[in-house]
């Protein structure tokens, strides 16, 4: 099929989805299909020509909309385009939109959009995880081939569990975060989330390797695809006793299912532990308010986005930020708090110990073997509403994806066969080892056909 | 003056091609509003700072060496973000990293500590209009001790300051770029800071004032207030800022975007060795090597150009001639057409020539300073100067003398009886003739070895 076939078909059944997955999209989309598929024709595309992507709505693309799924940002129009952004354009990737997610990535379950949840493609009366809500969601129901998610504390991950999607966290450092709108400068992390363990290595090869806009990416270009092709024999999987605590039996049992296929492929499976996983949360959570609330500091309504006028400067910069969702005030708040002068030796310090210990006892276990595993979220997707309305729940669900990001390690979730809601299960690997992943991920997924 | 206690802190923007944290031009004067900007320094979602520009971070190195400050080589320094919310702070946050020098002295003035942070852009109350060209420019912040105990010590002390960063040649020299907060206590009572003044006399005026301010409340039997204060110049008078800082918490943190600075020992003592000579050794070695006046020397040496000048000009001419000349005519004249020797274009063998002729007493003193006033506004060589303004030389001066003796006898013979009247009357007679080109001085001078020789 033609590129441009292929564009025209999304275009017509996008807009008939009722999935709310996609915030904008991109009116030059048949043009841009055009042109690359000119080079195509001519021998002389990149290597991502053919491919339709959607990207997470707090990636800059230049000439496009970049919301965060806010009020703040509804109008705001991007003036530049994002490093992975460029590089996908450079290899002839074709970009159809921009997808729904939770404000200001502030959510587990595409619930706190401005602009309403996204909905799950496989139950519309659940949720599809968050905050890359759109971005799973719009892969698992074919309205795109891949698409960018970015994760703090498993944005990328949940979403792509609960939606039957491979969602792939790299290393921090590995992709460049210039374009990618802040949640938590030490954590966020942009990654793919795809249908196959081939589209994943893909796209990443693309968009990672050191960039002058970002010092944290610091790391080497590197080519992925090779290592979705080797076998694992030999390869050891350490099974995280802690990370089963508190799952769902259905959840428990699918995943030890999983890690089973993969010992057949030839893996050493051993149990490890992770005794500090329960400190993941809090720790996870403190860290991520005191550098959200930095990041937030910009949205004042003074320069862009939404404005409302106050009787002095102050008031109009607390009238204007009264448009931001009570979750992501929540955050802001929180995150004021424990950075005050008064309060930071006893809060901010804290969490940044207590970030250090998980970093240590993740690393650690690391040394006994290649891979952690376990499930990517304790449950599958739930029904909306059920746990909007209590934020301390919310957050606990985020306890088996934060410590990867609080250790800078490289994790994806790996989509599981089960019957009824998808489950996924979620490997670690040590930082820079980003390829293991993918192998062990591509053996199972050889396996499991 | 009793009691007083001041320290200084002084912003100055270093002289680097690009801004500190992206590739943008600093050339902020002469671009058009909001044209050297891009997403970083204007705060775009989702844009990220590219790293710190490494000849910032050099240029504050040569400085705090050069204040003979220790660098900070044993411990990481972080890039720190300092939140607070006005419209020339596009991403509410200003960076700043924490102290490359410490403990530092210049002419026994302690520095506390010397780091580097980013300028904010300019907003205009007035016309509610905000350009953000600077926005990003690298500033250094120096910070004294509270040693000074007066405005004019505060305000000499920043002229040597200003004298030292001239030498090192770091920092941006258009005029206007330095701004300085001073803070003051009297008889250890509460702090007031006097922020964002733009000159050294400024400072010196701002702080008079409120000494004056200050002393007049504590002999009402009132209170000083911990406060931040604006200077106004036209006003010349002090007033609270409307922003109120001193309550402020800024919420420091180290800026998760930027890996902390690691200064290596090395680089430090490269720089040090790459330091040119400083202004202090210069004077010394002028006292010892010309033989001047330990005066003269520190004048001449507080601008780097200058004293170049000097040192080329002191190999033809004698060098204490050279230097009071120097420090006198050639300053006053300089001084009273607002240039700098630079500035002038005088070149150091036109320099030369005329103080040649000087020391050989080929012309007077006042043809010489005739000379000078013109060379500065077009200069040229002397020589040529002297014959189009038809100035004197001392060969001519002493021709018209021996004239007017020789017409005067009777003049003559009453001077030597002792009659002043008589010698006034030879004096106007030969003025009348060199028609101001020649000094009353050097006219009785002439004057008198003239009738002794009679
Ligand atoms: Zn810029």
């Amino acid at each position: 099929m033609k590129l441009n076939e292929k564009v025209s078909r999304y275009l017509e059944k996008i807009p008939k989805s009722k999935l709310n997955a996609f915030i904008s999209i991109n009116k030059n989309a048949e043009k841009d299909a055009e042109k690359i598929q000119r080079k195509i024709d001519t021998n002389a595309a990149g290597r991502l020509a053919g491919y339709v992507l959607a990207i997470k709505d707090n990636i800059a693309v230049s000439g496009m909309r970049l919301t965060c799924a806010s009020k703040m940002l509804e109008n705001y129009v991007s003036p530049y385009d994002a490093t992975v952004v460029k590089r996908i354009i450079a290899e002839d990737g074709l970009i159809i939109g921009k997808t729904n997610m939770d404000e200001f990535a502030c959510g587990a379950s595409g619930e706190t959009s401005y602009f309403g949840a996204t909905l799950n493609p496989s139950d519309e009366k659940r949720v599809p995880g968050g905050s890359s809500s759109g971005s799973a969601a719009v892969v698992a129901a074919g309205l795109c081939d891949v698409s960018l998610g970015s994760d703090t504390g498993g944005s990328i991950r949940c979403p792509s569990s609960f939606c039957g999607v491979l969602g792939f966290k790299p290393t921090y450092g590995t992709v460049s975060r210039y374009g990618l709108v802040d949640m938590a400068m030490s954590l966020d992390q942009i990654g793919p989330i795809t249908k196959t363990v081939s589209d994943a290595a893909l796209v990443l090869s693309v968009i990672n390797g050191s960039d002058g806009m970002d010092n944290t990416a610091i790391k080497t270009k590197e080519d992925y695809t090779k290592f979705a092709k080797q076998k694992i024999t030999g390869i050891k999987i350490g099974v995280v006793g802690e990370f089963f605590d508190g799952c769902d039996h259905n959840v428990e049992k699918n995943v030890r299912d999983g890690v089973e296929i993969l010992k057949s492929e030839g893996a050493k499976i051993v149990d490890v532990s992770v005794p500090k996983t329960p400190i993941a949360v809090p720790a996870y959570y403190l860290n991520m308010f005191a550098e959200f609330s930095s990041a937030m500091q910009k949205f004042d309504g003074l320069k862009y986005g939404f404005r409302k006028e106050g009787k002095d400067l102050n008031d109009t910069v607390a009238e204007s930020r009264s448009s931001l969702g009570e979750e992501v005030k929540r955050r802001i708040l929180l995150g004021t708090y424990i950075t005050m002068k008064e309060f930071r030796g006893k809060w901010y310090s804290t969490a940044l110990k207590a970030r250090e210990s998980i970093r240590h006892e993740m690393r650690a276990a690391l040394k006994k073997c290649d891979l952690l595993a376990g499930p990517t979220m304790p449950f599958t997707a739930f029904k909306l509403g059920d746990k909007i309305k209590d934020p301390v729940e919310m957050y606990l669900s985020d306890i088996l994806t934060v410590s990867a990001n609080l250790s800078g390690l490289p994790a994806a979730s790996v989509p599981l066969e089960v019957k009824g809601m998808p489950v996924g299960m979620q490997l670690h690997a040590d930082t820079g080892s980003d390829g293991k992943i993918l192998f062990a991920a591509a053996a199972y997924e050889r396996a499991s056909k | 003056m009793k009691g007083v206690k001041i320290g200084l802190e002084i912003h100055e923007q270093l002289d680097t091609k690009s801004k500190l944290f992206c590739a943008c031009p600093t050339d902020y004067r002469e671009a058009e509003p909001n044209k050297s900007i891009c997403p970083v320094c204007t705060g775009q979602p989702g844009s990220k700072p590219f790293g710190v520009n490494e000849k910032a971070v050099n240029a504050v190195i040569k400085i705090a060496m050069a204040l003979n400050c220790k660098i900070v080589t044993n411990r990481p320094v972080q890039i720190r973000r300092k939140h607070y919310i006005y419209p020339d702070l596009p991403s509410g946050y200003q960076r700043t990293s924490e102290p490359i020098g410490t403990e530092g002295e210049l002419n026994n003035v302690q520095i506390h500590e010397v780091h580097l942070e980013e300028d904010p852009g300019r907003f205009f109350l007035r016309e509610g209009f905000v350009d953000l060209n600077r926005s990003g420019t690298p500033l250094i912040e120096i910070t004294t001790e509270p040693v000074f105990d007066s405005p004019q010590h505060a305000r000499e002390w920043l002229e040597k300051l200003a004298s030292v960063l001239a030498y090192l040649d770091v920092t941006k020299k258009e005029e206007g770029t330095m701004r300085i907060d001073a803070n003051i206590s009297l008889n250890n009572g509460s702090k007031v800071e006097i922020k964002n003044i733009n000159s050294f006399r400024n400072v010196e005026k701002a702080l008079a004032f409120e000494i004056t301010r200050q002393e007049d409340l504590l002999r009402r039997g009132l209170i000083v207030d911990r406060e931040t204060r604006h200077f106004d110049e036209k006003m010349i008078l002090t007033s609270p800022s409307r922003k109120k800082e001193t309550e402020e918490d800024y919420r420091h943190m180290p800026d998760p975007d930027i890996p902390p600075l690691l200064i290596k020992k090395e680089l430090a003592e490269k720089t040090k060795e790459t330091l040119p000579e400083l202004p202090q050794s210069k004077a010394k070695r002028f006292v010892k090597q010309y033989q001047l006046s330990g005066q003269n020397a520190e004048n001449m040496v507080s601008d780097p150009y200058t004293a170049d000048v000097f040192e080329n000009v002191a190999k033809t001419v004698d060098p204490v001639i050279a230097s009071n000349w120097f420090v006198g005519q050639l300053k006053k004249t300089l001084n009273y057409n607002s240039m700098t020797l630079r500035d002038s274009k005088i070149t150091e063998k036109q320099l030369a020539s005329l103080l040649k002729l000087v020391e050989r007493q080929k012309i007077t003193e006042r043809a010489a300073e005739l000379t000078l006033r013109e060379m500065v506004l077009r200069p040229e060589e002397p020589a040529k100067i002297i014959e189009n303004l038809g100035l004197l030389e001392f060969g001519d001066l002493n021709t018209i003398v021996k004239e007017i003796l020789d017409k005067n006898e009777k003049a003559v013979n009453d001077y030597k009886t002792g009659r002043k009247e008589a010698f006034e009357y030879l004096v106007g007679q030969v003025m009348k003739i060199t028609k101001g080109s020649a000094d009353p001085e050097t006219i009785r001078k002439a004057l008198k070895r003239g009738a002794e020789l009679k």
